[in-house]
């Protein structure tokens, strides 16, 4: 079978077979940026949220409204105090509380971003406005931002929230005080402000080690003797301790690989360096202007006979 | 009812084709009939409320909230109507790659349908996003985050409607100037012609690879919202699905539009072509159920999907939306029926279109007790959209030679754009001059 190429033609062929081939050589390379298990750099910072020391005193919320400008979002209290009903675009910490039916006590939660190792709304964000810094925090940049709300969308956790009733909407999340605090030495607002301990700021690696020794102080005190966020969504920058079960206060039941990891295992081998996309140019072009020569000596023919211009 | 009409060779003598020859313009209606102008009112009135939308709030506006931050704004006029606007992408892959030379002659009603389907999806999405100010960034490629599927999507399809797609349709505008303009006109515009015809093969290649990307990307986009989608239909296959999805939406959307238009404008019907077409959204809607399921399978949610509750009643009417037009478009008789036609067509647009709805808005569940339900400006909004790209179409195929019609008929006037809504008496002698002779068979699809 013998295949009549032009010059051109065959060198779209080999671009198209050359384009193949460093898509399978680079594939092993593609998952580098997104690890299925991400590892922390070693100056990662954390905070670790015990929920057994938590008072439920709520300090760090004002705390955090202070230091990051933020209003009091009384709605629900009538103008009085600051009484939001979960993370909003005035409120980029929260403390919750669970209680199980029928048994006394309660069990505090901190929410708030949980700066994961590899995070899915850093990954989709189209212009970079949400970005992970120095030692892990993830900030947003208003200047970038296109109010796509795609990192809404993406986070497993429900965190970032916008500027609904705003015709300048921001973005609003815990950005770990980097800004604010962070970059001038200082520890987060909520960890300083905390007067029990509950939630304490340090190394991602010393934190882990610290949360492994109360476990293993006390292991029946903490559910299934294990630090949420060690491996959730592949990791994530807020440790959580907790005596009740981890879904019960609102922390999502995730597997260990990070959904950035998922979301590019694929289109990070057929877009690199746009390999897919010239080989497909490669594959369809050939054919079309195969198809296309042939249909212009047609044209030419028709239009003699017709006197009109052909219809394209 | 079979119509089954002898092919023949038309006057220029090409291919053996029926009815349809070649794209000729709707003469014998009054530019704005009633309909039109319902539509083009709808249009006014979405259009009045998206501008208000523009200088207030997002929040009260629509029925959004931080658990369903997407509206139907995004989910339906981008995510589930461009797969309808996704003939020229199925039916030009056909035609120029595969080289099914029937569908040319239906190319034009599929690339003006896909435009404006375009056009009006990007209209939405501009007046959804929030801080739209900030959108330059799409030019500079710095700022570019090249893994997110929304960049993607936010710049390859603006790229591809404003550059390809219109590239593509500017033959049927010129040949409008080519025959209602003067003489230099004319000589300008063959001077030109060579030029654009040596474009024309680049520039569709490019047609065909940009749909191709942000298609599957509309997908990929869902990939990152992880557990929060029903597992029957959260899949790392939902790119590839999501094109597929758009193949046969396309494909079907075209045989609606012309069967309805050719029915509502009495023109004859091109049974080779239609079959053609037929075979082609049966094949299409067969590779998306085998991806479909063998996809299920692979994942093991094969036992989910029959586990009879809510979100496998859903499944169950997807796949037999799309399952009954693959089946009954295999056998020849109602491949020539255009009134099955039309059924099995509205039926795969249906599942398509279902097909992609759903991940977005009514299988997504995230953590908390949310819902969402579009807020009333938010729906007339979108109608607002819709009803501008009918209009647009209405006004495209009297203006413009966009509907495949029979060749002999035309004398190669347009309708002329001034001095046309009402009737006067020049208009109605000229409508006398343009009227089909005497004696032309009615549409096959009223018998």
């Amino acid at each position: 079978m013998s295949i009549a190429l032009n010059r051109r033609q065959l060198l779209r062929g080999f671009a198209g077979i050359g384009g193949a081939l460093a898509a399978v050589s680079t594939s092993a390379e593609a998952t580098e940026e997104h690890p299925a298990h991400p590892v922390a750099p070693a100056d990662a910072i954390a905070m670790l949220f015990d929920n057994t020391i938590c008072t439920g005193c709520r300090a760090c919320m004002p705390a955090c409204n202070e230091a990051n400008g933020l209003p009091a979002d009384s709605l629900m209290s009538g103008g009085i105090w600051d009484m939001p009903s979960d993370l909003n675009s005035k409120t980029k910490n929260i403390i919750k509380v669970y209680e199980e039916p029928g048994e006394p006590g309660y069990a505090f939660v901190k929410k708030q971003c949980m700066h994961c190792l590899d995070p899915a709304c850093v990954s989709g964000c189209p212009f970079d406005a949400l970005k992970k810094n120095e030692w892990g925090a993830v900030t947003w940049t208003g200047s970038l931002c296109i109010g796509c709300r795609y990192c809404e969308v993406a986070c497993p956790f429900d965190v970032p929230k916008f500027e609904w009733d705003h015709w300048n909407p921001k973005v609003v999340k815990c950005e770990f005080c980097f800004d604010q605090r962070l970059t001038k030495g200082q520890e987060p607002a909520c960890t300083a402000v905390c007067p029990t301990g509950a939630v304490i700021f340090g190394k991602r690696t010393d934190l882990l080690a610290k949360a492994k020794e109360r476990i293993v102080d006390s292991p029946s005190k903490y559910f299934e003797q294990r630090v949420y966020g060690e491996h959730e969504a592949g990791g994530t920058q807020v440790l959580y301790l907790s005596n009740v079960a981890f879904e019960k206060i609102g922390l999502p039941k995730l597997a260990s690989t990070s959904l950035a990891h998922y979301a590019t295992k694929v289109t990070s081998v057929m877009y690199k360096w746009l390999t897919g996309p010239i080989l497909m140019a490669g594959v369809l072009g050939f054919a079309i202007k195969h198809n296309w020569d042939r249909h212009e000596a047609e044209r030419s023919e028709r239009e003699k006979k017709t006197g009109f211009p052909d219809q394209l | 009812m079979r119509t089954r009409t002898p092919p023949s060779r038309d006057t220029a003598g090409t291919t053996l084709i029926n009815h349809w020859q070649r794209g000729v313009p709707v003469s014998h209606e009054r530019v704005f009939t009633p309909t039109l102008i319902f539509f083009g009112v709808l249009a006014l009135i979405g259009f009045t409320l998206a501008f208000i939308r523009f200088v207030s709030p997002l929040g009260p506006f629509s029925g959004m909230n931080d658990a369903y931050a997407w509206g139907i704004w995004k989910t339906f006029n981008v995510m589930t109507l461009t797969a309808l606007g996704s003939g020229p992408l199925a039916l030009g892959i056909a035609a120029w790659v595969f080289n099914r030379q029937k569908l040319h002659v239906v190319m034009r009603a599929a690339l003006v349908s896909g435009f404006l389907f375009y056009a009006t999806g990007l209209i939405a999405l501009g007046f959804d996003v929030g801080r739209p100010w900030n959108f330059y960034s799409a030019i500079l490629p710095w700022r570019w985050n090249a893994e997110s599927a929304m960049l993607e999507i936010s710049i390859c399809m603006p790229l591809y409607c404003a550059l390809f797609l219109s590239f593509e349709i500017l033959p049927l505008v010129l040949e409008r100037f080519y025959y209602t303009g003067s003489e230099k006109t004319r000589a300008m515009l063959v001077r030109v012609s060579p030029y654009l015809r040596r474009m024309y093969p680049f520039m569709i290649i490019g047609a065909y690879v940009i749909p191709l990307m942000h298609q599957s990307s509309l997908g990929g986009l869902l990939l990152l919202a992880g557990t929060k989608i029903n597992p029957l239909w959260q899949s790392p296959c939902m790119p590839l699905l999501y094109l597929l999805a758009a193949g046969l939406c396309g494909i079907g959307f075209v045989i609606f539009l012309l069967l309805i238009t050719c029915f509502r404008y009495s023109r004859t019907l091109d049974v080779g072509v239609l079959i053609e077409l037929g075979n082609l959204l049966s094949c299409a809607c067969l590779l998306f159920l085998a991806v479909r399921f063998v996809d299920l399978a692979w994942r093991g949610q094969l036992k989910l999907a029959f586990s009879l509750n809510r979100m496998s009643y859903l499944l169950f009417i997807e796949t037999a939306l799309i399952t009954i037009p693959a089946v009954v478009l295999r056998f020849k008789a109602p491949r020539e029926t255009p009134r099955t036609l039309l059924k099995m067509a509205t039926l795969a647009c249906l599942g398509g279109t279902l097909y992609r709805f759903i991940p977005t808005t009514i299988a997504f569940n995230p953590a908390r007790n949310a819902s969402y339900f579009p807020s009333l400006p938010e729906v007339i909004m979108t109608l607002g959209y819709i009803s501008l790209g009918i209009v647009g179409f209405g006004l495209a195929v009297k203006f413009f030679a966009v509907l495949p019609g029979d060749d002999h008929n035309w004398n190669h006037i347009f309708q002329p754009m001034g001095r046309i809504a009402w009737p006067t008496k020049w208009h109605s002698q000229w409508q006398k001059d343009a009227r089909k002779p005497k004696g032309e068979t009615p549409s096959l699809v009223s018998q």
